[in-house]
């Protein structure tokens, strides 16, 4: 009886351990941002992303205008990263977002 | 580019990455602004900045005979906060130490002096206008503020009340109202600023009020390439300030030996980071157009710090 609850138990990891990447996948996404021209305005944007839960990973390319952002668990829409562009002093105009 | 990590990485390869962009926080290049004016200081929403500057002001040529030679060391704390996406609010809070020697009619030398917190300037600035493209922009905006007369204007020492010209304070609540335009790439910046300070009398004495136009040119000398990760930006900052004063009163007559109209030339320097700036200028007059024998400008001297918090 022992056996069997504990091969029921590898069993039930094996097949729930792909649902464990599904649950933790990267979104990276990449923002094109204008007016972006100074890294200390910049600075804004990289706090402003720091204090949502789930963002990890943050680069910025001044010279394409292009913000990258790495996320976990947290989706973010147009509104949200239209407002934090606008405090941050700069204009959001569009992103593309693809699975890691 | 400019790239961060966050401290929750999940792998080995995340946190070496992390390590070093963090490194590259540290050592990324910002934005350039003026040296000589404080209105055109950038600031996100929500958050603060810092700025200190150290300035050294000598004045020593003097067409009046008394050999009159003036030093004035101020420090100068500025502060800013983006009260909101448009709107920014900014502090400036100045400690003087002034010294004015002259030969007086017996031929004694005579040295008078003064130091403590000056009159706080508090005023707002509100972007009217905003442009962005890829890697430009463009900004307008009014300002208008308070010089709040927090500094002592009646000092004295064994010889009496010291003059104005070494007060810390004016002791009048004094009004200011100016524009700022800024446009800014990736290779210069150019701001421009047109301001004007109302003068108000306190004990009997009206310094007469101050016009300006202040203009910098900030061209980024190092990198001359944006690819790759660089340690920080070198700016080579070319500035003017034409000042005019209106000429004072006391008591209600005008000071014919006050007032003019300066301008100064100002090369500078600034080594700027993401998170700090480093930068030093010096004013130098190359027209003094003053009235009767009001002292003239040697030089100014200008070191100062900025930081992002």
């Amino acid at each position: 009886m022992k056996n069997i609850i504990t091969h029921a138990i590898v069993i039930g990891m094996l097949l729930l351990a792909p649902m464990h990447g599904a649950f933790a996948q990267t979104t990276e996404y990449k923002i094109r941002v204008d007016g972006l021209a100074c890294p200390f305005c910049a600075f804004g944007i990289e706090k402003k992303f720091n204090k949502i839960d789930g963002v990890k990973f943050i680069d910025m390319d001044l010279d394409k205008g292009i913000v990258t952002v790495e996320a976990d668990s947290v989706k973010l829409d147009d509104a949200q990263l239209k407002k934090l562009f606008q405090d941050a002093g700069f204009t959001y105009r569009g992103k593309q977002e693809s699975v890691k | 580019m400019i790239s961060s990590k966050r401290t929750k990485c999940p792998t080995p390869s995340r946190w070496l990455a992390a390590a070093l962009t963090v490194n590259a926080i540290t050592a990324q290049p910002a934005l350039a602004a003026p040296i000589t004016f404080n209105t055109a200081l950038p600031v996100a929403s929500g958050e603060f900045l810092a700025r200190q500057q150290f300035i050294v002001n000598q004045s020593g040529d003097d067409p009046s005979g008394l050999n009159r030679d003036r030093m004035a060391k101020t420090s100068v704390t500025v502060l800013g906060y983006g009260a909101s996406p448009k709107l920014a609010l900014f502090g400036v809070i100045p400690y003087h130490d002034t010294s004015l020697s002259l030969t007086r009619p017996d031929g004694q030398r005579v040295t008078r002096s003064a130091s403590g917190v000056g009159d706080i300037t508090l005023f707002g600035r509100y972007t009217l206008l905003q442009h962005d493209e890829k890697g430009k922009n463009f900004r307008f905006a009014p300002f208008a503020g308070v010089v709040v007369p927090t500094g002592v204007d009646d000092k004295r020492d064994a010889i009496g009340v010291l003059p104005a010209a070494v007060q810390p304070g004016n002791g009048s609540w004094n009004p200011l109202f100016g524009v700022i335009t800024t446009y800014q790439t990736l290779n210069y910046q150019i701001d421009a600023q047109l301001s004007h300070k109302i003068i108000n009398t306190t004990n009997g004495f009206d310094a007469g009020d101050v016009t300006r136009l202040d203009a910098s040119l900030q061209y980024r000398l190092w990198p001359r390439s944006l690819k790759g990760r660089v340690p920080g930006f070198l700016y080579g900052v070319l500035e003017t300030n034409l000042i005019h004063q209106q000429k004072n009163a006391i008591g209600g007559a005008s000071d014919p030996d006050s007032g003019g109209t300066r301008l100064f030339i100002t090369p500078g320097i600034q080594y700027v980071t993401q998170r700090w700036i480093i930068e030093t200028a010096i004013q130098i007059p190359v027209v003094q157009d003053l009235n009767g024998t009001a002292l003239e400008n040697d030089y100014i001297a200008r070191i100062s710090a900025r930081f992002n918090f």
